[in-house]
């Protein structure tokens, strides 16, 4: 069996070679500047060590993935040498959104895959390593309409539904999923802002402003939620589905992610969890 | 029990690591830091969106603890105020579906004034436990005292 497939895919790279056209098959790597951490869900808290620092019980309830420690006294040094739920189990760095709810229940989503990629810029060969305790935070969680929002939310298996900024009413037998993309442009200078947003950019015209020189991969968080039917009673923590916000704290072994973006990312191949292709 | 103690002793000593510089704060010792801004500007947004839920209660004095209180969170403000936190559903503070309900329901109302004060109580408390800020401390202790005797007086 495996022979035939090998066969197989031989031709197909013939075939490709002939006509020029890029086929990843068989044993070939595919040319995507990706690698991955899936984080399932580790707690819930009225915490936020990043737009309310050592606030305990002060914000709005998040649904915290990754390090298990997270908590509103968070910092670098309490996170690094802790423990956490991601594949690869490497990443201990720590994600949250706000809660989900229908009504007064709360939702966590079942399936949490933050992506690491190249796109968004047009030499991904130039991209640095996420900075060490870098924070990040994605999305409006003031956003008062469709206008200031970058929400996007989808079904899962449900590719006719059009994207919203707010919630979307999937087809029974689909899950409610939401993207969120990162900006990936850093000041090269500031771990934070005051505003938690100034320190980073999203490119312009696939390159990093010179404001925001240094270019790290595009981290794109995709949680999908055991949620389909009516929109009636949905809303996060902090209000309509365009208030969707993500927030990011970079504790990555440093070798860890020196490593997937040289091998996955500045090369543009697709990595799995352990940072490998074949 | 005292070889194991001696054990323990040891083998922590081998184990410390070497003394590194302190990281630098996000809020300096004492200073007007990161957790004193974010908690002032909380504060505001909270005590604000209460005074439209007070509005409707009987209870003048409360409205007069927020006032006093917005007044004194203000003055310690270093730029510009921000509501970083209109329409979310935060601890202590009323959302504008409760307060549409508390308008139309005396005992929604007497449950949520409640609510506010219990829960704003803990936010306060945690906050007592966090900052360092003298002026911004003595903000927090006001509050925790108004609170206090709100719930006391029912």
């Amino acid at each position: 069996m495996k022979k035939r497939l090998f066969h197989i895919a031989a031709v197909l790279g013939l075939i490709a070679t002939a006509f020029s056209i890029p086929v990843a098959a068989q044993g070939e790597p595919v040319r995507v500047a990706e690698f991955l951490a899936e984080c399932p869900i580790s707690h819930r808290l009225a915490d936020d060590p990043i737009v309310l620092p050592n606030l305990a019980g002060a914000s709005h309830f998040h649904d915290f993935f990754g390090n298990h420690s997270t908590n509103a006294r968070s910092t670098q040094q309490s996170l690094e040498g802790q423990t956490g739920n991601c594949n690869p189990a490497a990443d201990i760095s720590s994600y949250w959104v706000p809660t989900l709810y229908r009504n007064n229940t709360a939702i966590a989503p079942t399936g949490v895959t933050f992506y690491y990629l190249g796109e968004g810029v047009n030499n991904p060969g130039a991209i640095q390593p996420t900075p060490y305790g870098l924070k990040i935070v994605a999305g409006n969680a003031k956003a008062t309409g469709d206008a200031d929002s970058i929400a996007r939310w989808s079904c899962l298996h449900a590719g006719h539904v059009n994207p919203s900024k707010n919630f979307v009413t999937c087809p029974a037998g689909t899950m409610l999923e939401t993207y969120l993309d990162f900006p990936q442009c850093w000041d090269g200078r500031n771990l934070d802002s005051a505003d938690h947003k100034s320190h980073m950019s999203y490119p312009v015209a696939g390159g990093c402003p010179s404001s925001h020189p240094v270019s790290v991969p595009k981290l794109r968080m995709v949680l999908r939620y055991p949620v389909n039917g009516s929109t009636a009673g949905l809303r996060l923590a902090s209000g309509t589905g365009q208030t969707m916000h993500g927030d990011f704290f970079n504790v990555w072994p440093r070798a860890e992610m020196e490593r997937r973006v040289r091998n996955c990312i500045n090369v543009v191949i697709k990595c799995d969890h352990n940072g490998n292709h074949g | 029990m005292t070889v194991l103690l001696l054990a323990g002793l040891l083998s922590a000593c081998q184990q410390a690591p070497p003394p590194s510089p302190p990281p630098p704060s996000p809020s300096s010792q004492n200073g007007y830091g990161a957790t004193e801004r974010a908690f002032v500007e909380l504060a505001i947004a909270t005590d604000e969106q209460a005074l439209k839920l007070l509005d409707l209660a009987d209870r003048p004095e409360l409205e007069e603890n927020r006032n006093v209180e917005l007044a004194e969170l203000r003055k310690l403000l270093d730029a510009p105020y921000v509501n970083n936190h209109a329409g979310h559903d935060m601890p202590g503070m009323p959302t504008d579906a409760e307060i549409q309900l508390a308008s139309t329901s005396p005992d929604a109302l007497e449950q949520f004034v409640h609510t506010h004060l219990t829960e704003s109580l803990e936010v306060v408390r945690s906050a007592g436990s966090a900052i360092t800020h003298p002026p911004t401390a003595e903000v927090v202790k006001l509050m925790e005292r108004h609170r206090t005797a709100e719930l006391a007086a029912g």
